[in-house]
């Protein structure tokens, strides 16, 4: 509601105003009265400031009238203080009267009056501000003072001035804020005296009349106070350097110079000396210095030295400075410094940098010795590497990166009491770059190779990446036996399988007994490094030997019948007895008849061990077995000596040997033989047959006496085959009896063995495929192991293999259940 | 200083003027004259750290040392003179006074003399043997 009230009415005074703007025609606004002043006292004057005109052209007029007259009159002159003033000149200005004085304006419509005003021409006095202000610094009796001179106020009127003013100065230095208010009196001049010398000062002056107020002050005006005018300060010596031991130079520093010129000059004494000179040379060395020349100049003698200043106020003195020139010397940077590239043969290149010391010094003489000191360091880094060099002048640099550019500087000093030089000037160094450029070359040419040789590889690997693993690690191949038909193998059927190797009678006959007891010891060469580690070459030992053990199964396709194998087992005959028919014979009567053929899969080529030097045979037996006909011989030959030598001695490990049964069979038989220390020797014998279809083979192992161990009586085991597989495996129980010898045979793991016959040998000699061959492990373990180790060892033949039969007492009888013995096929086997 | 008393050339240019002998001699002198209070400062300065009584010590026998050698090395040139005596004698009578020197004096003194005999007998050196980093 307000609002709509104030804003109606704001609409109606613009209607107004405008119909009066329109119209532009009103009455006047009110004028109003400044002020009125008094210069003198005498006259004054009053302006005003008029209001609006109205539009229409206005008069002003000013009224007047005194105290509490009634009379009121007009202005008397409104020209003389300008517009819109009112002048009251000396006719009409009564001091001590009031005026009532007021202003009105007319114009056509109306007129209009300003408030009145009420004055009293002496409360209203205030003069003029003084004119013409000047300043003078002047000095006198040692200080400095500033004089300031100025005028009244003018008057219009030109009678001479008579009032009395007083007057007011006021100062301050340029800088600062505050003034500094002098009350000055009537004069038209001041002194001012404490003053800063050196600033700068503005002053004003002003002006009252003995009553009323203060006039303006004056306009301003500045001075510049120069220094204070004083003795000189203090001068200070700053050093004295002698450069080449032979003059010197000292240098001071002036003090203030107190505002006026001031004159320096040094003075000195010698020590022991009371006279004082002065200075001989102001000049030479520059400005506040003092040069020495050699004639002035004594060595290991105290100089006592003092400068003068002095100006139009006094002097003053330094300090007393005490020099021996011995330990001022500070020599000039060496000059000439060069860089030389030297490139020896055989040798990196490296820089050689020469300089000469500096042109005063006298090194010839030996007067001043002086020792040298270089650094340096790479253009972009940061660190100078400082390096002290000695009295030499020059100096060989070997271990600067090629390539890069180096600063280096050099300074020296007096090699007692001194300082250092300035360095010299800096010298670069751009160290030659061209044999890198060769080793980059190189390595460019390495890295190209290498890349191509890795890409080739690797094309080749993946090409042909099987054939490849197959060349580093062929396969192991299986038992690859002529005229076996796996099938029958697979069927197990022993009878069918003799048959079909061929072995009617398969029991061997009297050839087999005569024969008889051979052991094929089946050893696996491959695993030799399952063997213990007997040594296996001994082949002069006729203890261990060769054979290592018969660990591989012994393939041994004994003549003997399974159950002639059976009986025989108990015998555990040395091989010997086997190799020899009689042998046998005899071992089997020995033992009880009993002889047992013992298949072995032969691995080892030492496993032939003769006790005696038979080993030869023994161990080629071994080859023998690889395909050829000449174990079989070799073996009857062997057994017959092995028997011969087993007799003889005690242990021997005995190779596969053949036995003669063997030979008249097939190769397809396994052929057991042992060669073996008819002593106690006791062997392992592995059974192989893999060719003899997976009837089981039995092992027989023929049990040495086994009242003597011996030291590495092959223990020829029976095992037992489990099975022969499809794919030529024969899988031998091992079992593993014990006897009760000492030795022991483990068997670790045998319980099944697994061997492929490789080849078979000529007759009857099956090359059994060295198994996994848990066996020998436990042959090996045997002390008579050595023969099976030796076997396996020997073995060259990879294909060769044998199981090693755990060596197991005689235990045909206890798995007589298992085996198969061959024996058993030969109806009369014996 | 107690050798204050020796005429000894101020400046390069006198030293290079006196003949060799003469400088030898000197230099001799010197050292002759700095032995006795040597050891008596040693003798009477026990109280000193080890260190530095060490040092002193070694100062002592260097400048008997190189007393020697300068005799020695100059043999050839002192022989002609019998002036040994003599500034042995006027040795002893400085020492003397040298023994009342003050700490501070003793070693500034010292310092100071070895320097000249540094110089004399670099000059020397340079005289007799220029090709030798002269």
């Amino acid at each position: 509601m307000k609002q709509k009230l104030t804003s109606s009415l704001q609409i109606i005074l613009l209607l107004a105003l405008t119909a009066v703007s329109l119209t532009g025609q009103s009455y006047p606004g009110k004028p109003k009265i400044i002020r009125c002043r008094s210069l003198e006292k005498e006259t004054f004057s009053c302006w005003w400031k008029p209001g609006s005109d109205g539009g229409l052209p206005t008069n002003y007029t000013l009224f007047y009238s005194r105290d509490s007259e009634e009379e009121i009159y007009e202005c008397p002159d409104y020209r003389t203080s300008g517009p819109n003033s009112c002048y009251f000149d000396t006719n009409h200005t009564t001091p001590w009267t009031t005026y009532n004085i007021t202003v009105m304006a007319t114009n056509e419509i109306g007129s209009n009056s300003s408030d009145p005003q009420y004055v009293d021409v002496t409360s209203i006095v205030q003069p003029d501000a003084p004119v013409n202000l000047s300043l003078e610094t002047k000095t006198s009796a040692n200080t400095m003072y500033l004089w300031a001179k100025w005028s009244p106020p003018p008057l219009a009127d030109a009678r001479a001035n008579s009032h009395v003013y007083h007057y007011e100065l006021r100062l301050k230095p340029g800088e600062k804020e505050e003034w500094e208010t002098i009350s000055v009196g009537v004069q038209t001049q001041y002194k001012v005296i404490r003053l800063q010398a050196g600033a700068k000062y503005v002053v004003q002056v002003r002006c009252m009349l003995d009553l009323g107020e203060w006039s303006e002050w004056s306009s301003e005006r500045r001075i510049q106070i120069p220094n204070g005018e004083s003795p000189p300060g203090k001068p200070t010596i700053i050093k004295c350097r002698s450069p080449e031991k032979e003059t010197f130079t000292c240098w001071w520093k002036p003090g203030s110079d107190g505002g006026h010129p001031t004159n320096y000059t040094l003075l000195y004494s010698k020590e022991g000396e009371e006279q004082v000179y002065e200075c001989p040379d102001y000049r030479t060395a520059g400005p506040n210095s003092c040069y020495f020349d050699k004639k002035h100049t004594s060595f290991w003698t105290i100089y006592n030295i003092t400068v003068r200043a002095t100006n139009e106020m006094g002097s003053n003195f330094s300090d007393p400075h005490y020099v021996d020139v011995t330990y001022i010397v500070q020599p000039d940077p060496p000059v000439n410094v060069t860089l030389e590239l030297k490139k020896p043969m055989n040798r990196k290149p490296y820089l050689v940098l020469t300089w000469s010391p500096p042109p005063l010094a006298d090194v010839r003489s030996g007067w001043l010795t002086l020792e040298y000191e270089l650094r340096l360091k790479p253009e972009e880094g940061e660190e100078w590497e400082t390096i002290f060099v000695g009295q030499q002048t020059q100096y060989k640099m070997f271990s600067l990166n090629p390539g890069k550019k180096y600063i280096v500087q050099i300074h020296c000093k007096p090699d007692h009491h001194g300082s250092w030089s300035e360095w010299s000037s800096e010298k670069y160094i751009q160290i030659p770059t061209d044999f890198r450029v060769k080793d980059m070359v190189v390595w460019i040419i390495v890295g190209v190779l290498s890349s191509l040789i890795c890409l080739i590889m690797s094309w080749t690997m993946v090409l042909k990446g099987y054939r490849m693993i197959a060349f580093i690690l062929p396969p192991v191949p299986g038992p690859k036996i002529k005229g076996i038909d796996t099938h029958l193998l697979e069927t197990g059927k022993s009878e069918e399988l003799l048959s079909a190797l061929g072995c009617h009678g398969f029991p061997p006959t009297s050839d087999c007994e005569e024969l008889l007891i051979e052991y094929l010891e089946v050893e696996d060469s491959e695993d030799q490094h399952l063997m213990p580690s007997h040594d296996s070459g001994h082949p002069s030992k006729n203890t261990k030997m060769i054979s290592k053990e018969t660990d591989s199964d012994s393939g041994r396709g004994s003549c003997d019948s399974p159950s002639l194998l059976s009986e025989k087992c108990r015998e555990c005959r040395t091989l010997s007895s086997t190799l020899q028919t009689q042998d046998v014979r005899d071992v089997q009567e020995s033992t009880g008849g009993k002889t047992s053929w013992e298949t072995q899969c032969i691995a080892s080529e030492q496993k032939i061990l003769l006790l005696n030097n038979e080993t030869t045979k023994s161990s080629t037996w071994p080859a023998a077995q690889l395909p050829n006909t000449q174990p079989p011989m070799f073996a009857y030959h062997s057994t017959v000596d092995a028997h011969k030598i087993t007799l003889n001695t005690a242990n021997v490990n005995i190779a596969p040997v053949l036995v003669g049964n063997e030979e008249k069979r097939q190769s397809q038989y396994p052929i057991t033989e042992t060669v073996h220390n008819n002593m106690e020797k006791q062997r392992e014998m592995e059974n192989l047959h893999s060719k003899t279809d997976q009837t089981t083979a039995q092992v027989k192992q023929n049990r040495p006496n086994d009242k003597s161990p011996f030291l590495n009586p092959k223990l020829m085991d029976y095992v037992e085959v489990h099975k022969v597989r499809q794919d030529e495996q024969a899988v031998l129980l091992k079992h593993k009896e014990n006897s009760g010898k000492t030795e022991k045979y483990t068997v670790p793991g045998t319980s099944k063995e697994y061997t492929k016959v490789s080849t078979v040998v000529d007759h009857n000699i099956i090359v059994l495929m060295p198994d996994s061959c848990i066996q020998h492990t436990s042959v090996s373990q045997e002390p008579a192991m050595e023969t099976s180790p030796n076997l396996q060892q020997g073995r060259a033949e990879k294909n060769m293999s044998y199981c090693l039969t755990a060596p197991s007492e005689c235990k045909r009888e206890t798995s007589g259940s298992e085996y198969m013995d061959p024996s058993s096929f030969m109806p009369s086997f014996k | 200083c107690h050798t204050s008393g020796m005429l000894t050339p101020n400046g390069k240019e006198y030293a290079q003027k006196i003949p060799r002998e003469e400088l030898t001699h000197l230099i001799l002198k010197l050292l002759q004259a700095w032995k006795e209070p040597l050891s008596h400062f040693n003798q009477h300065h026990q109280e000193l750290p080890d260190d530095s009584l060490s040092k002193a010590k070694q100062i002592s026998s260097m400048v008997h040392e190189l007393k020697t050698g300068v005799e020695k090395s100059m043999g050839i040139i002192s022989n002609s003179l019998n002036g040994m005596t003599p500034s042995e004698a006027a040795g002893l009578s400085i020492s003397n006074e040298a023994n009342m020197m003050s700490d501070s004096d003793f070693i500034h003194c010292f310092r100071r003399d070895s320097n000249k005999v540094q110089s004399y007998l670099k000059i020397l050196k340079c005289r007799i043997m220029p090709e030798n980093s002269c």
